[in-house]
């Protein structure tokens, strides 16, 4: 990260955010009032269970096809309290995984889950499963299990991409009761079109402090609150510094140009007085946009360094051209 | 010295020495003995190691974010002082970091590998349900390995001057990998894709009804959407608007042409949505990072 | 008549499907027609930029779609790769996403190549003209390296040179004078996964980049649009067309009766011209037939739904 990259702004926001999120963390430790409004797909979790056990049928999860981030980690935790429904009432589960790395992580989990629950014997080869790391031969293979299967419920949660709706729409056309959520924006209308209960952008976020309500990740959704509220403020203050700057007369101006500096010829800007017909100022003109466009200046170009010894060559080309380690 | 940094290794400066795969095969032991070992560490160690060894990994990048880079730094030159030298240390050392990433996600392929090997044995030797397919996969997973190995080893090791872009010039090793690859594989993916304009179709004739207020505008919006895509309708709707305002562009019913709808439904309804949306995401992901990172998360992944 | 209606709530979607099928099979069977098109105005940006980046400076082409969205971009590709070829822009192209993208995207440029030499158009040769870099697995790790220093990220691939021997690919005529990402003309990103937004997060404030993006993913490039950070957008199969479109008519530009076929209102000045030679029309005008057949049959379906719908309620009601 270079700071001139994109201003120091973004990282004091960033570093806003992270100290809103720890400090309502701290805080709510102490605290057992909090409210979480009411969030309709999370609810739905347990009936979902509930109908997979009548019917006797198993409840199909799948963690998305991404590799092992945040946004996998938040959907095996989400199964894991799945998991720990389904196991005291004796329900098959089926969590299907894309990625190595994903199922080694939700393994662990979901087999801690069922020695929690005193019921190790009841989780096999088929509980947790990789099934491909190919996008469609993963989909192909999900799509058979909840056709073979019939499964009672699915919960795709996670980054999903083109595979949604194969198996959204699949699991619809056996009756299977849905509740799904994606990071991905592009894939909600699809599961909005073809499912029962979706969680739209950050609910899925919001799951694990739902269903638990453990104080430190309610805290850190109030936190999450405080950072919307200060985007929002954000938001209003530049439109209106932008509007209010848009309407005054341009007096400096930025110029970019190329010199020459210690043998190199480099791009640098400098704020220059306006000389022109006189007019209002455009959007590059305004103090947002300065702060967003930070200016290389002559002087930055202009320090002196220790010239690199000789001896150091570069690197050897590797075989077959990748980055070898 | 800088450890990290990317620089000329053994590997790259010896890439025809064949020590190199004994070294190889070395690292891939004491690798599966380091994944053993840490499978055996009792339960209550496993929590301070795995929240140990997330906040160190965690620790790079934050920094790598934070950090400063020296300004306007040339490839001939050295960097100065504390700051600069870190800042460029975090930077070069990127690359090595990230390569144990896609080591450690190596062996656990072999994981995800063994995962499905045991599914399907365990289908076929039990003849459950459709174990036929089972067979079928394994077949097809062993043939593909085979294959794929034969052709690896003859394009780049065996009769590698001998093989180029020429068909003519390919083994039947080459061609058969060509045919399952290619011919198979390729063309079995862009059928999975496909059959997704089915389920669209499909999902769209049950969902775009006029049930209530919110999907009447639902189905009112896509109608409108999918009816700019189709240029030849756009251009006649619009032509039509055109002959009533004869081409005044400041007639107020220039509104109501297709394009302007669309694009005022997408540019002032779908992106401001999609925008905030993104904002939200955004910062339950910092939320989760920030969680995990500092293992001040209990239950699931770092119970 | 409401019963016939409300029956027809029960049509099984296999019959759909077959409809589906059949009408779109006829495209395929090589019926090409250029029907009447308004590109968007991303579109015409993407395409500002394709034919104002500076001549004498490489574009990068970041290909990242394979051959299951190859209805759309591939398409996007040949009409980016058509439009520099035909205005002697040299490029270079990799992948950082998926293994089989550089096979489909040499195979594109194969076919390209191919129709130029039927036209009695010079063909692009490869270290001469353009530069195949092949993949970079893992994109995030990549583009960070591409944006910290192309010397480094890119100086370990090799090609063959015109007399077939390989050499470091800074030595092609291709890579002449650049020494880092931003002395690339202009940076395209031909894409059907998220590839595209790391690449906007790491390089985007360093080159003039462009986007080629698959429907699905088109609202979610939108924002990047919107703010900037891609100064051209296209997106899915009409993007495809509204290229093809825009190559053979250009933008404010008036053909040889007078008329200027597209009409950009929101910069009236700007005079794009269309490509001077080889082929505009191709996989865009096709499949935008297909789309065409394929979206009214959608219509028609949502029609006789909400209709079915309506007379299921009226037959219900009456019984009552």
């Amino acid at each position: 990260m270079q700071y001139l990259d994109s201003g120091k702004l973004g990282i004091l926001v960033t570093l806003l955010i992270v100290a809103f999120i720890l400090f309502n963390i701290a805080r709510a430790k102490n605290r057992t009032d909090l409210f979480i409004r009411r969030i309709p797909g999370l609810n739905a979790l347990d009936d979902a269970i509930g109908r997979a056990t009548e019917m006797g049928r198993p409840v199909l999860m799948v963690p998305g096809i991404g590799g092992l981030d945040a946004v996998s980690v938040q959907a095996v935790t989400i199964f894991s309290n799945v998991a720990r429904t389904a196991a005291q009432f004796s329900t098959p589960i089926r969590l299907c995984c894309a990625d190595a790395a994903v199922y080694t992580v939700a393994q662990e989990v979901i087999r801690d889950v069922y020695q929690q629950e005193g019921v190790p014997e009841r989780m096999d080869a088929q509980t947790v499963q990789f099934v491909s790391d190919r996008q469609f031969a993963f989909a192909a293979g999900v799509q058979g299990m909840i056709l073979r299967e019939k499964v009672a419920a699915t919960f795709l949660l996670g980054a999903f991409y083109a595979e949604s709706l194969i198996f959204a729409e699949s699991a619809n056309s056996i009756g299977a009761i849905q509740v799904a959520g994606s990071t991905q924006n592009t894939q909600t209308p699809f599961f909005i079109a073809a499912c029962d209960y979706v969680l739209i952008g950050d609910e899925f976020y919001a799951a694990s402090a739902y269903i638990t309500r453990q104080p430190v990740l309610v805290g850190s959704l109030l936190g999450q609150d405080w950072g919307k509220m200060l985007i929002i403020g954000s938001i209003f203050a530049g439109m209106l510094m932008n509007s209010v700057e848009r309407n005054q007369m341009v007096t400096m101006t930025r110029q970019e140009s190329t010199v020459e500096v210690r043998g190199g010829q480099e791009s640098v800007a400098e704020m220059v007085p306006y000389e022109g017909e006189p007019r209002k100022k455009n959007a590059t003109e305004t103090t947002i946009y300065r702060l967003f466009h930070p200016m290389y200046t002559e002087s930055m170009y202009q320090i002196e360094r220790q010239p690199k010894p000789e001896e150091n060559p570069e690197p050897a080309p590797a075989e077959g051209g990748e980055v070898t380690l | 010295m800088n450890l990290l940094a990317y620089q000329p290794t053994w590997w790259t400066l010896n890439p025809q020495d064949n020590g190199r795969y004994g070294v190889l095969v070395g690292v891939f032991i004491a690798g599966m003995v380091l994944f053993f070992a840490l499978s055996k560490v009792p339960h209550s160690a496993r929590r301070p190691i795995v929240v140990g060894v997330t906040f160190l990994a965690g620790l790079f990048w934050v920094l790598r974010y934070l950090w400063p880079e020296p300004i306007a730094l040339r490839e001939n030159e050295l960097p100065n002082g504390f700051v600069e030298k870190t800042g460029q240390w975090l930077q070069t050392s990127v690359p090595f970091v990230s390569g144990i990433a896609q080591v450690v996600t190596s062996f656990l392929l072999g994981l995800g590998m063994f995962s499905l090997l045991r599914v399907h044995f365990t289908k076929i030797t039990r003849k459950q349900k459709d174990w036929q397919f089972s067979v079928l996969l394994l077949v097809c997973m062993a043939l593909m390995i085979a294959v794929g190995y034969a052709d690896w080893l003859q394009r780049e090791f065996w009769i590698k001057e001998k093989i180029t872009d020429d068909t003519t010039t390919w083994t039947n090793v080459n061609v058969v990998f060509n045919i399952l690859f290619e011919g198979l594989l390729q063309n079995m993916d862009a059928a999975m894709f496909s059959i997704i304009a089915f389920y669209i179709f499909s999902a769209a004739y049950r969902a775009f009804r006029i049930r209530s207020m919110e999907a009447t505008l639902l189905m009112s919006s896509a109608l409108i959407v999918m009816l700019s895509l189709m240029g030849a309708v756009t251009s006649g709707w619009n032509g039509t608007i055109d002959n009533m305002t004869g081409s005044n562009p400041a007639n107020l019913l220039n509104n109501l042409k297709l394009n302007e709808l669309a694009g005022w439904l997408r540019n002032m309804v779908q992106v401001p949505a999609l925008q905030a949306l993104e904002f939200g995401v955004g910062l339950g992901t910092l939320a989760m990072a920030l969680r995990l990172w500092l293992g001040l998360e209990r239950g699931g992944v770092t119970e | 008549m409401w019963k016939l209606l409300a029956d027809a709530q029960k049509i099984k979607r296999e019959y759909l499907f077959l409809v589906l099928v059949v009408s779109l099979s006829a495209t395929l069977i090589g019926l090409k027609k250029a029907l009447p098109q308004i590109p968007d105005s991303n579109s015409m940006d993407l395409y500002a930029v394709m034919m104002t980046s500076d001549p004498n400076k490489p574009v990068f082409i970041q290909s990242d779609w394979t051959n299951s969205t190859r209805g759309e971009s591939r398409g996007h590709f040949q009409g980016l790769v058509r439009s520099l070829m035909a205005t002697n822009r040299k490029f270079v192209f990799y992948s950082v996403a998926d293994p089989q993208a550089p096979q489909v995207a040499r195979d594109a440029i194969r076919t390209i190549n191919q129709e130029r030499k039927k036209q009695g158009l010079r063909e692009y040769k490869p270290w001469d003209d353009y530069l195949d870099l092949g993949l970079f697995p893992n994109a995030e790790n990549s583009l960070n390296a591409f944006s910290n220093s192309i010397k480094s990220a890119w100086g370990g691939r090799r090609a063959k040179d015109s007399t077939g021997r390989e050499r470091p690919v800074f030595d092609s005529p291709v890579l002449q004078g650049v020494t880092k990402i931003e002395d690339c003309g202009a940076y395209y990103v031909v894409s059907a996964s998220n590839s595209i937004d790391i690449a906007i997060e790491r390089l985007g404030t360093k080159v003039t980049m462009g986007g080629l993006v698959t429907g699905v993913m088109g609202p979610g490039m939108l924002p990047y649009y919107r703010s900037g950070q891609l100064k051209g957008l296209t997106i899915g199969l009409v993007g495809v067309y509204d290229l093809e479109y825009m190559m053979e008519h250009g933008i404010n530009t008036a053909d040889e009766a007078g008329n200027i076929v597209v009409k950009n209102r929101t910069k009236p000045e700007q005079v794009i011209p269309p490509v001077p030679e080889g082929t505009t029309f191709g996989q865009g005008a096709t499949n935008n037939l297909a789309l065409h057949i394929a979206l009214t049959l959608m219509i028609l379906a949502i029609a006789l739904g909400n209709v079915g719908m309506i007379a299921k309620k009226k037959l219900e009601g009456g019984t009552k």
